[in-house]
């Protein structure tokens, strides 16, 4: 049998080139990293000193200001990584050396840049150092069609601080393109307390999936004035169970006594599992006795997860619970494993706090 | 989050692997270690350390498990901690289904008791969970050979490659796999093994198919198939994510005896998930899954040794028959060469350019050598294990999961440290 010799000793010339090229890539990303480390640290140590001295209160008398528009193009990159630490007027003075290099400019100019990483990196500078002047144009790019480069500005919109971010970064839940929710929702957590008007407001104007974010926020702010908006959608049987669960666990986060009775309701009626947990784990954060007789009945629920939570509430309820738990574990019936696992637990000491939700 | 670390005579490292779980930078975390039927000092020393104290399991689901759980015990020293007892019936998703059961977090991270993670890599890897939690139903991370890395009380301060080829060899291997194959396989949304080293997934789903199969022998490749199928046949959304920075580092054989038996389980049991899951593969119902991933493992993971050892063999016998071509032997055995080398010379190259841990020079020359050592003797050698673990699972014989030899994470000598 003839084989032809010449193009598989062709392929395998090739091969072997590629492999030559690829090991003088390594070896030389090798060196020139390191290189480039020693480099960086000897800039960082040169021009950290600059940064420290614009932020500065009380400059050496007569001491003229360090030129930073002149300085080496690495002085950006040691300001944009100071600036989510600072607060106030350190923070403002870091702006504006930023505004006077031209990097703002720069990035508002690279918001409609054709390739998609240079949009990304263009609104996460803003977000990070131009505050609330360009919130139009980075809200545009929440419709871009790169999900990174939406992801990217919805986090800048955070970082911005701005209120009148929050209706179009609940918009951007919305479609097939829309964003995920731990984006939006850790982006409207930036925005701090400023955002909770609008999110009471989201919470009976949004769609469904926006209502269960929006409800999970205002538990996570704690924010005592969304309770009774909140406790209506719990009550509502025709609401979607995830918006109702993710009320129960924001009504157990805020802690109102007033939550109690739909928080039962829910335990009691609610053929839901997951909203059965979500309830006796929220009666328990709550920690009103009137919930102890519903907790105990949920210690016969045909979910062992349910049981559970409920053992464990009982548990936080105070003296009420802890006495009807330890009638329950001295028993016989189905109900003393759990009981009893709750009690020991109760008993273990400290550990790492949990939030809601972790059962 | 809930680590769950099943462990089976594994005093030489556990008290490093627990430190490192423990560690991690997490708001919200419980480690549950399953001592599944270990004959050495594993629960001893970690009752020692944790000063553990029996108390009533707090069942969150209700699993089934073969082997009898002898008892439940936490620690007493503020560490979330809970330990279980159990009769091993040498199978780790038995295990895993024991520590399932008293798990009590949305999420779940399987972790093996040789691996130490790094002390963000949960968190790093739980990210897309909670920035995309309607649809992403497992994440995995990097796993990377942890023989001869210096090691501190449970981190890996400086990952340097072993001395033993073998298992520089298995470095190359997993920066191919890992850095190469696993990243593709993901963009493609196609990934079908997230290691049971280090894989993260939500319990709700891992309880609603019943959780891990106990008889499979590749549990975590099983794992992530049928909950994709799971997922598919409900119309549910599916992301199965890899994420390339929070890394694992995990103990590899060291010898060829232990490297046989465990490259033969994993033949062994994609074998049978292939045979379980036959009706996904080539049916576009599944997505990239059933027209891409599975008919490719078949082809190219399972069939493959079959290839390459007839190959062989069919070589060996046309030399001795007189009938084989020198030339055209050596020219064909020159190109499987290179291009065996050109797969992981990209991997290393991948790793240079984009991670680079092995900061020292010779460690990356250990690498490159190791690429191509690996095409003379340990390729044709890892064929020949496959291959039995092929036949082993086609004569259907009993599954069997067996220990690993463990040498453990040497701590670095203190002056070694204090230089650094």
């Amino acid at each position: 049998m003839n084989v032809p010799l010449a193009p598989v000793l062709l392929a395998g010339a090739a091969v072997t080139g590629l492999v030559v090229v690829l090991l003088c890539a390594v070896a030389t990303a090798h060196l020139l990293r390191g290189r480039r480390r020693a480099r960086d640290v000897q800039r960082k140590r040169e021009l950290t000193p600059l940064v420290h001295a614009l932020l500065d209160d009380d400059p050496a008398d007569g001491a003229p200001r360090a030129d930073v528009v002149g300085a080496h193009a690495d002085l950006d990159a040691i300001v944009l990584e100071l600036l989510p630490q600072l607060r106030g007027t350190d923070r403002q003075v870091l702006r504006q050396v930023l505004a006077e290099r031209g990097v703002v400019p720069r990035a508002v100019a690279d918001l409609s840049a054709r390739k998609s990483w240079r949009r990304g990196r263009a609104v996460t500078l803003l977000g990070s150092a131009a505050g609330t002047d360009h919130l139009a144009a980075m809200a545009a790019l929440l419709d871009d069609r790169s999900p990174e480069v939406r992801c990217a500005a919805a986090r800048a919109l955070g970082k911005a601080g701005d209120p009148a971010a929050v209706a179009p970064l609940l918009r951007a839940t919305r479609g097939g393109t829309g964003l995920p929710h731990g984006v939006v929702g850790m982006a409207l957590l930036d925005l701090g307390a400023a955002a909770l008007p609008a999110l009471r407001d989201a919470l009976t104007a949004s769609r469904g999936n926006a209502r269960e974010l929006v409800a999970e926020l205002l538990g996570v702010h704690g924010d005592a004035s969304a309770t009774a908006a909140l406790e209506g959608l719990l009550r509502d049987a025709a609401e979607d169970l995830p918006v109702r669960r993710a009320a129960a666990t924001a009504l157990g986060r805020i802690g109102s006594p007033t939550s109690t009775e739909p928080l039962v309701a829910a335990l009691t009626n609610s053929p839901d599992h997951r909203l059965q947990r979500a309830a006796a784990e929220a009666l328990g954060r709550v920690g009103d006795p009137v919930a102890t007789v519903p907790l105990l009945a949920g210690l016969a629920a045909p979910d062992v997860a349910v049981r559970s939570v409920c053992a464990d509430a009982l548990a936080r309820l105070g003296g009420e619970g802890r006495t009807a738990l330890q009638e329950v574990a001295g028993g016989t019936g189905a109900a003393a494993p759990v009981a009893r696992a709750a009690l020991d637990e109760l008993l273990a000491g400290p550990r790492r706090p949990e939030p809601a939700g972790a059962r | 989050m809930s680590l769950l670390i099943p462990a089976h005579d594994e005093e030489a490292g556990i008290l490093d692997t627990l430190r490192a779980a423990l560690g991690q930078r997490y708001p919200a975390l419980e480690v549950v270690l399953v001592d599944d039927g270990s004959t050495d000092r594993t629960f001893d020393l970690v009752a020692e350390r944790y000063r553990l104290t029996e108390t009533t399991p707090r069942r969150t689901a209700d699993l089934p498990v073969d082997g009898e759980v002898l008892s439940v015990h936490r620690a007493t020293t503020g560490d979330p901690l809970v330990v279980i007892r159990k009769r091993s019936v040498g199978r780790r998703s038995d295990a895993l289904n024991a520590a399932l059961n008293v798990a009590r977090h949305p999420l779940v991270c399987m972790v093996d008791a040789d691996s130490l993670l790094e002390e963000d890599a949960v968190l790093r890897v739980a990210r897309p969970f909670v920035e995309d939690p309607a649809n992403v139903i497992a994440a995995g991370g990097v796993i990377r050979a942890a023989n001869g890395a210096l090691t501190d009380r449970g981190t890996v301060v400086e990952p340097r490659l072993s001395r033993n080829w073998l298992v520089r060899i298995q470095a190359v291997e997993y920066l191919r796999s890992f850095l190469l194959g696993r990243t593709g396989w993901a963009d493609a949304n196609a990934l079908l093994i997230i290691s049971g080293a280090f894989g993260l997934f939500r319990r709700d789903l891992l309880l609603e198919i019943g959780g891990l199969d106990p008889r499979s022998l590749a549990e975590d490749a099983e794992l992530v198939v049928s909950l994709l199928e799971h997922q598919r046949r409900a119309g549910a959304p599916h992301r199965v994510v890899f994420v390339p920075e929070p890394v694992c580092w995990t103990e590899v054989p060291e010898t060829l005896g232990v490297l046989a038996r465990q490259r033969r389980r994993w033949s062994h049991g994609l074998a049978q998930l292939l045979w379980k899951h036959r009706r996904m593969i080539g049916n576009p119902r599944f997505g990239a899954v059933g027209t891409m991933a599975l008919p490719f493992f078949l082809v190219f993971e399972l069939l493959g040794p079959v290839v390459e050892v007839v190959g062989l063999a069919s070589v060996a016998l046309a030399a001795g028959l007189g009938i084989l071509d020198l030339g055209v032997a050596a020219v064909m055995v020159g190109l499987a060469l290179a291009v065996g080398t050109l797969l992981s010379t990209t991997a290393i190259a991948v790793e240079v350019l984009t991670y680079h841990r092995y900061r020292r020079g010779r460690d990356l020359l250990g690498l490159v050598v190791a690429a191509l050592v690996e095409n003379l003797g340990y390729r044709q050698a890892h064929a020949w294990f496959r291959l039995r673990g092929l036949v082993a699972a086609l004569t259907r014989r009993d599954p069997v999961w067996s220990a690993m030899p463990r040498v453990g994470f040497a701590d670095a000598p203190t002056a070694e440290l204090a230089a650094r």
